[in-house]
């Protein structure tokens, strides 16, 4: 018997049989299908559009396509003043608004080279955390979602609710707040701030642990994401990705102590990083885990805050905005620790323009979304689901 | 064979946990949260219990801060086109008279006394375009344009979200338009009598009070 | 054993009702379980459902339509009957149509051995359980035809999920009811119920006179889960990763059969687990001296009263699960049903066996 030759994916061989007689082979199971997974699709979060070639309910080859909600980001920055960008970047990341404004005006006033006072420092770093545990609680609400358990995303919303409602109260927004602006905040803090946040924080605290035990280590969760989606550190860090995808790898990098801004350096918190003993290290569990333990080193990094703001008398929070704002030629690349990852904000000045000439946007999950092809190789249907959730990504900041 | 059986011993204890939770949770669900806002001092003793609130009839109060519906009070407005400028995403649009010299006290002066200079025959508000973003109310120079902290305001036709805040009709608009351009038109001819007599024209600054200078116009000519 | 003698006289005597040559009273019988699916699924079934899981999520629930919201699934009805009922032109339009049919009779024909009280049982066979465990299977047939038929990609991989699940839940299921039955010695819905119906209440039944009885218990309590397809086993429908699963395409009333017949076979598989576990219609009151609350609470009305109850217990609990766990993964439900139910199930038929021996 002599094999003469093979065609579309092993599917059909031709065979010299012994006696002369040619045959060609063909298996029954071997027709791959094409399934458009997204932009409607309940667990694709958002507009994410996967056209997975499958094999029976494996996924050979997943190809993620992008573009569904692009809102030309970074051409109207072209368009707009400089405090008129902000609140486009508010839009990028719409669950973690405070964190991408803060990278905004930290490169601009990079660029500026302006002093920021310290209360309004620490005001930032209060509402940055404080998103960020918001942003969490979505991801690992919906991350519940994905697999199944839908309690504990009403769980998580609940008490983002509170979060979003301390942020209306000194914003006048709930999602969409451009309260951090160039070189100072839209408002001061309301006078009982200080009081109402140590109070959530003292809220929350065991709301983290009666989520522990409802989701994170229940064994069909940890059965379902232990293992899957493995990313191996080196690979990660060749893809470029940041934030808790990259911890979740086992890589210890956080932009706020390895690249420290704002006042970072003073406070004292941990860099989360998966546990091996409880998951593998790169998987989504690890990422789960990550960001499960973010939150609670977020609410130390607050309660370090509100310790030591500075309180002024008759504190003007938009005292230190520079009149015009009208950059020196030059560019700058400022970056700050989105709860997604790296967010980065290129601009360039030309010196005589209150628009940048260009504003270039490094988008957090955007970067982490490019593994997606990688990651999907050969896993089951609803292992790409739990892929894809625990990447956390938010379409507003992968399109722009 | 000993993970085999501490893997079915861990799944029914953590499965036994989770029901638990949401069993002690079923047993709470006769407590109610109840709708005191985030400014109220008991706001975190009331968060126990079911967290629904009913929206017409109950809701979270707005913080007075709210941003939420742009409202310009038009009779403190300067008509100065500082918020038109600012806003990035236009939705709003002015239409300027320039007030004739006679007309100043008809036209009166704003809350903080300052002489108003224009008519606003069209200040529309697209509040369906609107970004909520607050830089046209921190731009403004009379706090006349304020965002109200009225959240609810939904239309059925998509048009009826254009609020419009001018002072005058379409026929004022007309008379002033029409006055304006008489008393221009005396002026030039003022002028024009000034010149013929040989006088040097008395080269003033032509606007009076232009408030918004024209200086970004060239920053946006570099672009 | 006090209620041998007057068995099954109401449905007897209605079934013997003829009106002419038309057997009214036959179909009386078999309209009374289908008006009870109806009235229950659209009570407690979607109703007390939205109501317990909303309470387990601190929410309110339906509130709106009537007094807290109990109008809600009748406005929902409403709606559903208005819906535009949609046969997608490259369906296999006999198939789509006849699936959600088949589904339900499915769901419907097993109640024709749940006794619903000691005196009303639509047919007492002597082979009741086999022929319970035999027509509930029937279902997977009308999810196969339904995602086959709706020529959705969605839907096929929910309707071959399904499939795969049926051969995994099956057999654990079936050995842990053969383990009551070898405890009852019957087969009949109706004896099982009579076997665990004594003086004492509730310590008549197998789940606390046998000590071995909560292994089957608990094996066919778990596999009745997958054979609903409700969560942690809503494999074949998994909202988060097909969609809809194998009814992505339906709509209006065809797609209210499928809510119906999943009602329909949780009722049912709780009514067969209470029968064979926790005495069916035997009142769980014992009689305590002069108090003979046993006697007092058991009978036609009780009995059903007590049926119905203990089945609304375990919808409860299959409810309180739902809204708890997240979802497994189909070779995890086979692993579970396989490597862990299985051999549990056997150990439990062993067991059980050397109790009935020895005790």
């Amino acid at each position: 018997m002599q094999e003469l030759g093979k065609a579309e994916l092993n599917s059909t061989r031709i065979i010299r049989q012994d006696d002369n007689r040619v045959v060609i082979e063909k298996d029954l199971d071997t027709e791959y299908m094409v399934l458009s997974m997204g932009p409607q699709h309940p667990s694709t979060h958002g507009v994410l559009r996967l056209e997975c070639i499958t094999d029976g309910e494996v996924v050979v080859e997943a190809e993620p396509y992008l573009g569904y909600l692009h809102r030309c980001f970074e051409k109207y920055c072209e368009k707009v003043d400089y405090p008129g960008i902000v609140p486009y970047t508010d839009r990028m990341d719409y669950l973690a608004g405070m964190n991408t404004e803060m990278a905004y005006c930290i490169a601009v006033e990079k660029l500026l080279d302006i002093e920021i006072p310290r209360r309004v420092e620490f005001i930032r770093v209060i509402v940055a955390e404080l998103n960020r545990i918001a942003s969490h609680l979505v991801a690992i609400g919906t991350y519940g979602i994905d697999l199944g358990a839908f309690t504990p995303f009403l769980f998580c919303f609940r008490d983002r609710e509170h979060i979003l409602n301390l942020l209306e109260w000194i914003s006048g927004a709930r999602m969409l707040y451009n309260y951090i602006w160039i070189g100072g905040l839209s408002y001061d803090v309301p006078a009982d701030f200080k009081k109402r946040v140590a109070e959530f924080v003292t809220y929350f605290k065991p709301k983290t642990v009666e989520l522990q035990k409802l989701l994170t280590e229940n064994e069909i969760f940890v059965k379902r994401t232990r293992g899957i989606g493995l990313m191996p550190a080196d690979v990660a860090i060749n893809y470029g990705w940041s934030g808790p995808m990259l911890r979740g790898s086992g890589v210890d990098w956080d932009l706020r102590r390895n690249d420290p801004y704002s006042v970072y350096p003073e406070l004292d918190f941990k860099v989360a990083l998966p546990d091996p003993k409880f998951c593998e290290i790169g998987d989504c569990l690890a990422r789960h885990v990550v960001r499960a333990i973010e939150m609670e080193e977020s609410l130390k990094i607050i309660e370090q805050c509100l310790d030591r703001m500075p309180e002024v008398d008759g504190f003007n929070s938009r005292a230190s905005i520079p009149k015009k704002i009208r950059p020196k030629a030059g560019e700058v690349y400022a970056r700050a620790e989105n709860p997604r990852g790296e967010v980065g904000f290129y601009i360039v000045s030309d010196g005589k323009s209150t628009k940048p000439l260009r504003c270039k946007a490094r988008s957090s999950c955007f970067v982490n979304l490019s593994a997606m092809k990688d990651l999907s190789k050969g896993q089951l249907i609803p292992d790409l689901v739990a892929i894809i959730g625990s990447i956390d990504i938010v379409l507003g900041e992968v399109d722009r | 064979m000993s993970e085999y059986f501490s893997n079915i011993k861990i799944g029914a204890s953590t499965i036994a946990t989770g029901m638990a939770i949401t069993l002690k949770h079923f047993f709470n669900a006769v407590k109610r949260k109840g709708d005191a806002g985030i400014d109220d001092a008991d706001y975190f003793k009331q968060v126990d219990g079911l967290c629904t609130l009913q929206y017409p009839r109950e809701v979270v109060p707005t913080p007075t801060i709210g941003r939420y519906r742009l409202f310009n009070n038009i009779e403190d407005c300067i008509g100065c086109n500082q918020c038109d400028r600012a806003c990035p995403v236009e939705c709003i649009t002015i239409e300027t008279i320039k007030v004739t010299s006679d007309d100043l006290a008809a036209c009166g002066k704003t809350s903080g006394g300052q002489q108003k200079r224009f008519w606003l025959p069209v200040f529309d508000i697209d509040v369906a375009k609107c970004m909520t973003c607050g830089i046209c109310v921190s731009v403004c120079p009379t706090d006349c344009l304020v965002h109200s902290p009225v959240a609810d305001f939904s239309e059925f036709d998509v048009r009826n979200m254009v609020y419009h805040y001018g002072n005058l009709s379409k026929i004022e608009a007309d008379a002033k338009r029409k006055k304006l351009e008489e008393e221009k038109a005396a002026k030039e001819k003022a002028a024009a009598e000034a010149a013929a007599r040989g006088e040097a024209p008395p080269r003033p600054a032509p606007k009076p009070k232009p408030a918004p200078g024209p200086a970004p116009e060239g920053a946006e000519a570099g672009e | 054993m006090s209620h041998a003698p007057s068995l099954n006289t109401w449905s007897d005597a209605l079934a013997g009702f003829n009106l002419g040559w038309f057997p009214l009273g036959l179909v009386i019988v078999a309209a009374i379980p289908l008006v009870f699916i109806a009235l229950y699924a659209l009570t407690y079934g979607v109703y007390g459902e939205r109501k317990i899981s909303a309470f387990m999520q601190d929410r309110l629930g339906p509130m709106e339509v009537g007094p807290w919201g109990l109008l809600q699934t009748l406005a929902d009805i409403l709606k559903l009957l208005q819906k535009e009922d949609i046969v997608p032109t490259a369906a296999d339009k006999f198939l789509f149509v006849i699936g959600p049919l088949v589904m339900f009779v499915g769901s419907f024909l097993a109640f024709v051995v749940l006794p619903f009280g000691p005196a009303f049982i639509g047919a007492d066979l002597n082979v009741g359980l086999f022929y319970a465990i035999g027509i509930v299977a029937l279902e997977v047939v009308g999810i196969l035809a339904s995602g086959w038929g709706s020529n959705n990609k969605w839907a096929l991989y929910g309707a071959v999920r399904s499939v795969a699940q049926i051969v995994s839940y099956e057999i654990p299921a079936s050995i842990a009811l053969l383990c009551g039955a070898m405890m009852a010695g019957t087969l009949s819905m109706q004896q099982f119920c009579v076997a665990q119906s004594g003086p004492f209440g509730l310590l008549h039944w197998y789940l606390f006179s046998n000590p071995v009885a909560w292994l089957p218990f608990l094996i066919y309590f778990i596999s009745s889960l997958a054979e609903t397809n409700r969560a942690p086993f809503d494999i074949p429908e998994a909202e988060s990763e097909l969609v809809a699963g194998f009814f992505t395409e339906y709509t209006g009333m065809k797609f209210a059969m499928f809510f119906l017949a999943e009602y329909g076979s949780m009722f049912m598989v709780s009514g067969i687990i209470s029968i064979v576990f926790l005495g069916g219609w035997a009142s769980p009151l014992p009689n305590i001296g002069s108090f003979a609350l046993n006697t007092m609470t058991s009978g036609p009305v009780w009995g059903t009263f007590w049926i119905i109850m203990k089945s609304f217990f375990f919808i409860f609990v299959q409810m309180w699960l739902r809204w708890t766990l997240p979802r497994l993964r189909v070779d995890q439900l086979m692993y579970l049903c396989w490597k862990v139910l299985t051999p549990f199930a056997f150990v439990a038929f062993v067991l059980t066996a050397v109790w009935e021996i020895y005790k």
